[in-house]
């Protein structure tokens, strides 16, 4: 069977398709949003904190079509973002814990996007849009973007805590126990983070050793085993209640 | 009266205060000078902050965007009433209806920052001209170009119309097929700042006039479509209790 045909299988037949396409939308998100932070418009990892007008000038130059291209592209996919909160909170109904948490962790994450992802997009844009703007306004725009995008913590630090507190109160076994604790690593880091409002060079800037390596290290690590236990989790979906079956894994 | 009867009756108070609200958005649409005709990109700096000091701009400037601040967000109960006509499909989980309520806030949000950034700019128009240029700016790119949300709400919708698998379906499959061509209608506009001139422009044919008429065509068929699904509602259940 071709791959079209597969796809149309499953989706006239797989009774686990809504599943399925907030996965495979959530995986192709992450790795959009690798493609234009990193590639396109050269944010991650992120230029110096510490660049003269001059300096900041030209990066937004270099960069120009990167930035005004990538971003476009985040404004028209943001909206995936809803599937991810989507599939993570329905986790969250399939525990055997209160409905609350999925609502809290539905309602933090959808206001998460706009400090931690698409005010920064704006702003770069603005940044870009016009290379003759005042250099001081240019670098303004640039500081409060990298500020905002490396500096927003507390939506991911209570969203975080509430995942983590579900997984480890859950007795349905939707997420294995290790992956309640791996979420502290990950709430740790908005923690570790906050000293970027403060230094302006050193492993504690926002493109320091601590507060952008360590700390995205440890944000890849954590998507990447949600994403892949998500994955497992709809596999074993039984839509029934108590605890998920083990399945066999398919090879 | 039973139960389940005034829960639709709430639904059709909610549904009725989208005719009031869709007359604050046709006013504040043509009472903001900004939008007839829509400003250019290529302004320059002191052009703006001419725009924002004219006497006959600034009172329709404030005026419009403190409407828009009290009635743009209205939009959310209409998104809410679909979100509710969601969660009545064959779905096997509410994931989609999940999906249509994140995106509910977010686009609004959005629309809602932009609105406090004409108002800013509107605020001390004898500032800096580039200030006021920044903010403009800023306002500009974040109402037009802010249409993710948008565009995947069509999208989870008309993904919940092909699976709503039932003999008489929530609403019909053109639904499906209709938020699909406005959510391409809608999409070009991502990519507004890629040329200050042209139809991405802000001032542009697709940025501007095919996006805006897109989400204007829609909120009035859907109001249809959901109007009369309600009703419908609201008659099975009367004939179930």
């Amino acid at each position: 069977m071709s791959l079209w045909h597969r796809v149309a299988w499953h989706c006239k037949n797989n009774p686990k398709i809504e599943l399925w396409i907030m996965w495979w939308a959530m995986f192709c998100f992450y790795q959009l949003f690798g493609i234009v932070f990193a590639l396109m418009t050269r944010v991650m990892p992120p230029p110096k904190p510490w660049w003269d007008h001059a300096r900041i000038v030209q990066w937004f130059n270099d960069n120009h079509y990167g930035l005004l291209w990538g971003f476009g592209i985040i404004f028209l996919v943001a909206g995936i973002t809803a599937s991810m909160n989507a599939l993570i909170a329905y986790s969250m109904t399939r525990m055997s814990v209160s409905r609350v948490f999925s609502y809290i962790y539905l309602a933090i994450y959808s206001l998460s996007t706009l400090p931690g992802m698409l005010l920064t997009a704006i702003l770069l844009t603005v940044g870009a849009l016009r290379p003759d703007r005042d250099p001081a306004i240019i670098s303004w725009i640039y500081d409060a973007a990298f500020t905002g995008f490396v500096g927003t913590m507390g939506v991911f630090f209570i969203g975080t805590s509430v995942w983590m507190l579900a997984v480890l109160l859950d007795k349905n076994r939707v997420f294995p126990l290790w992956f309640g604790y791996l979420n502290i690593c990950n709430l740790l880091t908005e923690i570790v983070v906050a000293p970027m409002w403060i230094f302006k060079e050193g492993p504690f800037a926002w493109n320091g050793v601590i507060a952008f390596w360590v700390d995205t290290l440890v944000f890849v690590v954590y998507t990447i085993a949600f994403i892949t236990l998500l994955r497992r989790m709809i596999v074993r979906e039984d839509f029934g209640d108590g605890p998920l079956p083990e399945l066999e894994q398919r090879a | 009266m039973d139960k389940t009867t005034r829960k639709v009756d709430g639904e059709i108070i909610l549904f009725w205060a989208l005719p009031f609200l869709a007359l604050t958005w046709i006013v504040i649409f043509f009472l903001f000078p900004g939008f007839s005709p829509p400003m250019s990109p290529t302004m320059s700096a002191d052009q703006v902050a001419a725009f924002y000091r004219d006497p006959e701009n600034l009172p329709r400037i404030r005026y419009s965007m403190i409407l828009f601040n009290w009635f743009g967000v209205g939009i959310i109960t209409f998104l809410s009433l679909i979100v509710m006509q969601m969660k009545r499909m064959a779905h096997r989980t509410p994931i989609l209806a999940y999906c249509y309520l994140g995106c509910s806030t977010g686009g609004p949000a959005l629309f809602f920052l932009a609105d406090l950034f004409w108002l800013m700019a509107a605020f001390r128009p004898e500032r800096d001209p580039q200030l006021t240029q920044l903010f403009n700016d800023l306002a500009w790119i974040s109402f037009t170009g802010q249409v993710g949300f948008i565009v995947a709400q069509c999208i989870f919708l008309a993904l919940a119309i092909f699976l709503d698998r039932q003999d008489s379906p929530v609403f019909p499959r053109w639904v499906a097929h209709f938020n699909l061509l406005i959510a391409a209608a809608i999409a070009p506009a991502a990519f507004v700042a890629i040329a200050l001139t042209g139809p991405l422009a802000w001032d542009g044919l697709l940025s501007f006039w095919l996006r805006n008429g897109a989400m204007a065509l829609w909120l009035v068929v859907m109001t249809v479509v959901v109007g009369k699904t309600i009703y419908r509602q609201r008659t099975q259940e009367e004939t179930a209790a």
